[in-house]
């Protein structure tokens, strides 16, 4: 085992990171493949309620991982020496001229874009999702309000397959690192 | 070629782990509020598809961790953080063994789920039976559901610490 602290916080923040990025990529193939599917197989009242807890939920995996994922990057990087805490923070490593440097920041960019998208569903199309209609709806509000819904379904899907496919690119880059960088 | 190697790795235990945290944080929670004839067909489901992936993610990850083990030299361990040797004599070589070790118990933990835990689950009493063998069979599938409640988190812890034998080859391995 090793007995300095400088290499646990090594094996720490990869750690961190590394779950961190099975939970994104795992949870969303696991919502998208496996418990999507499922909703289907239950009657659609019930299946509107178990569509809003597992989504609930996993939103709070999502912004957790996301948010453990930039926290552990931040350090790995700062303990392998490329940020430091004199001016300008960062190392020529990390310069764009360098592929090490394209590659971080083009995986940052893309973390920016997840984020973006989690934003989207959280604070616009969720609650889309979750209105509830008051007492005297006219038949046109309610068609109007399921085909609301309908769409902020069929966004969040969307959405949700854009954001596996640039996760799994982010992971193809990240395993670039190894090598130097791929861009 | 390595790096397609290593995104596939990635990428396989990514869902391998992350789908077990998921199945575990999210598919168990949303279950609490569902009527019980639902949550058992909704189990069925996500079930039945969940260890086709798991299953696949977990040979996928086997398959691409064998070929980069096999693409590893002396050059690419030396540059590496604390010059690892893979050797029984040094931790980078036993936290591999390690690993490997992990992976052959979430195949059993996994097989035994697919292949006997949830055909056993999802067997149901025929009317020609009699009341002792509708109870014998009730028994049965009620000692299947806590295997499979064991064998899942068995799965999941096993995963979360073979995660962790993986993130500690970046400084060398951990034993």
């Amino acid at each position: 085992m090793p007995t300095d602290l400088d290499t646990w916080l090594h094996i720490v923040y990869a750690y961190l990171h590394d779950i961190a990025i099975a939970v994104y990529i795992g949870g969303a193939v696991a919502m998208e493949f496996v418990l999507g599917p499922a909703q289907g197989s239950i009657p659609p009242a019930q299946a509107q309620v178990m569509g809003q807890k597992t989504a609930d939920r996993f939103l709070w995996l999502v912004w957790g991982s996301l948010s453990l994922i930039i926290v552990s990057a931040f350090f790995r990087l700062q303990h392998m020496g490329y940020i430091t805490s004199d001016w300008p923070f960062l190392e020529s490593g990390l310069a764009l001229s360098e592929d090490y440097g394209r590659t971080i920041w083009t995986m940052f960019a893309l973390w920016c874009v997840l984020c973006v998208n989690g934003a989207i569903m959280t604070f616009y199309l969720r609650p889309r999702l979750a209105g509830r209609l008051k007492a005297g709806t006219t038949a046109a509000g309610v068609q109007a309000s399921q085909q609301a819904k309908m769409e902020a379904a069929k966004w969040i899907e969307r959405i949700t397959r854009a954001d596996l496919v640039i996760a799994v690119f982010i992971a193809l880059l990240g395993a670039s690192l190894k090598w130097g960088g791929l861009l | 070629m390595e790096t397609l190697l290593a995104t596939l790795h990635v990428a396989g235990w990514a869902i391998y782990a992350g789908g077990a945290v998921t199945m575990e944080w999210v598919l168990r929670y949303a279950q609490r509020t569902m009527p019980p004839s639902q949550t058992a067909v909704v189990c069925k489901h996500a079930g039945s598809r969940y260890r086709w992936f798991a299953l696949a993610a977990l040979v996928v990850t086997g398959v691409t961790g064998l070929l980069l083990l096999l693409t590893l030299n002396d050059g690419d361990l030396a540059g590496r953080f604390s010059s690892p040797e893979l050797s029984l004599h040094d931790p980078y070589g036993r936290t591999v063994v390690l690993l490997g070790v992990a992976w052959l118990i979430l195949l059993a933990v996994l097989s035994s789920m697919a292949f006997w835990l949830h055909p056993a689950q999802a067997r149901r009493s025929k009317p020609e039976m009699s009341k002792e063998e509708i109870q014998a069979e009730r028994e049965r599938v009620g000692r299947a559901i806590k295997r499979m409640e064991w064998a899942l988190r068995t799965e999941l812890v096993v995963s979360l610490l073979a995660v962790g034998l993986g993130a500690s080859l970046h400084a060398g391995g951990l034993f």
